[in-house]
């Protein structure tokens, strides 16, 4: 009987440390999302999408300014990263596919993953922003789409990996060229994965603050020109959380809010595609 | 011997690193014959069956020597266009292998490819294939739904469908049985011996039982080489080579 109590003792042991160390991380995560929540839902009102700021100190006013600049960096970050992402991400599957040259790209790929997001702030101010004078919107998109892309390619890649080599095959077999093969078939069956990992990319970008804090910057006016600086909800809440005035506190726990259930929608919606469609897929 | 359709003459092919998978293999193929390719795992029957639409050209390193004349022209010039040969060459897989649409367009699709864009053409020509394929009656109700609703053996009757629509002159099938049950296998062999009336089937085959209930000829393969090619009765009942008659025996492999 005593070896067998030692194991369960050990086992007790591992489970317990386990538990606890996912409890610890846990614990901060619902800390930080029920006071988002707590400190939000009371500062949140129709006047903080359809009012504009009111100059510092003054009671009222919204974020209309902030929500419209964040989609519109966000649409143009998405129009310039997913085209080079999809195609670089088929480039890497199929084209490139056990060349030297493609395990490069691959590998930088997954580096620039885990590049801190200020880095490549800083790299756009130096390439955007710094010879024209002043801070604009193409350089906060630009950043946040050069975030976007490695996430895109190695996604794409890998869900086009997922693609049966019999299937290519069978096309080809058919007399179909490798480009039609590949528009008519491998994205054809890797779409739903491909789609769920654009969606995941601009969860992934929508709260980046350190990218545009040097180069789109944030402006208090309504404005939808990208030649000019071009407000964000994240660096307006962090200006706003920085500053003096109650009510802008209150409006970046609003804002704050509002990105995080933006977020998590989008990541839901990604997760969703994925389980409805591979649900199904198992059979291939 | 007229009617050759397929005239394979010393033919080697290496895989890439110079590994040699095939030796100076010499057959030539009947018109409207159904001819079985058998042999232990590893003898080179599927690498052979491969190289006749040359599907080996996808990979790199590849290398073949020799003459395939099919129709008299060389299909291992350098000048051949693979698109055309391969529309002139169907090809079923050891696994069914359905495109992600639905069962029309996996037939449209092969349609569409060789210039076909008449609605009603391409509506009458998945009809015809599907009927042919003996998977009309099963799917006429539910053209539009995804192939993968099918089971096992129809997905692979639609991939024989999809294959035959195109009319080729030559229908190659790999192993198009092993991952069907045995009725869904009846329903495929008796769908090859009706083929060989428009097409040239070559098969190739780890059944032996396959083998002599369907095919007209028999080329025995081992270890690269081609030992035995003759009618499939003689290779069943009298072979001439000592191998053929201990591997169909059962002997080894």
């Amino acid at each position: 009987m005593r070896p067998y109590r030692r194991r369960r003792i050990e086992n007790l042991v591992a489970i317990s440390l386990c538990t606890l160390s996912a409890a610890i991380g846990l614990f901060w995560l619902f800390f930080i999302l029920i006071d988002v929540v707590i400190e939000g839902v009371g500062a949140l009102n129709l006047a903080l999408f359809l009012e504009d700021p009111v100059p510092a100190g003054l009671e009222g006013g919204g974020l209309r300014n902030a929500f419209v600049g964040q989609l519109l960096l966000t649409l143009v970050a998405a129009l310039l990263g997913v085209p080079v992402g999809l195609l670089g991400g088929t480039f890497l599957a199929e084209y490139g596919r056990g060349s030297r040259i493609g395990h490069i790209i691959s590998l930088l790929s997954d580096i620039m993953t885990s590049v801190p997001s200020i880095v490549i702030g800083t790299f756009a101010y130096a390439v955007l922003v710094k010879p024209f004078g002043h801070f604009n919107g193409w350089a906060g998109s630009f950043a946040l789409a050069l975030i976007m892309i490695p996430i895109i390619i190695r996604t794409t890649e890998e869900m086009l990996k997922l693609v049966p080599w019999e299937l290519r095959e069978a096309a080809f077999a058919l007399g179909a060229s490798y480009y039609r093969v590949i528009l008519s078939i491998v994205y054809r069956g890797a779409a739903p994965g491909i789609l769920t990992g654009i969606l995941l990319s601009i969860a992934r970008v929508a709260g980046e603050t350190a990218p545009l804090l040097f180069t789109s910057f944030n402006n208090t006016f309504f404005s939808v020109d990208m030649n000019e600086p071009v407000p964000s909800l994240t660096v307006t809440v962090f200006q706003y959380a920085m500053g003096p005035y109650e009510n802008w506190h209150a409006q970046a726990w609003a804002a704050s809010l509002v990105i995080t259930l933006f977020i998590l929608i989008i990541t839901l919606l990604g997760r969703f595609i994925i389980f409805r469609r591979y649900g199904k897929w198992k059979t291939l | 011997m007229e009617d050759i359709v397929i005239d394979v003459q010393g033919l080697s092919f290496y895989y890439a690193g110079n590994i040699r998978a095939l030796k100076d293999i010499s057959l030539s193929i009947q018109a409207n014959t159904v001819t079985a390719f058998i042999g232990p795992s590893g003898c080179g029957k599927t690498t052979f069956l491969r190289c006749l639409n040359r599907m080996h050209d996808l990979y790199s390193g590849n290398r073949y020597e020799g003459r395939i004349l099919i129709d008299g022209r060389n299909i291992l010039d350098k000048d051949v266009d693979l698109i055309e040969l391969r529309s002139k060459i169907g090809m079923v897989f050891q696994k069914p292998t359905p495109f992600p649409m639905s069962i029309f367009e996996n037939i449209a699709f092969g349609l569409r490819l060789i210039g076909i864009k008449n609605r009603t053409e391409i509506s009458e020509r998945v009809e015809k294939a599907l009927k042919d394929a003996a998977l009309w009656d099963e799917t006429r109700d539910r053209l539009h739904k995804s192939a993968y609703s099918l089971s096992g053996g129809q997905q692979q009757r639609l991939c024989i469908a999809r294959a035959i629509a195109v009319k080729p002159e030559i229908v190659l099938m790999d192993e198009p049985c092993s991952a069907l049950d045995p009725i869904a296998t009846g329903k495929i062999e008796d769908l090859i011996t009706e083929l060989k009336q428009d097409y040239t089937v070559i098969i190739v085959t780890h059944n032996m039982q396959q083998a002599a209930r369907v095919s007209d000829y028999t080329a025995f393969f081992m270890m690269g080489e081609l030992v035995e090619y003759d009618r499939t009765e003689r290779i069943f009942t009298n072979p001439s080579n000592k191998l053929t008659e201990d591997y169909i025996t059962g002997r080894f492999g």
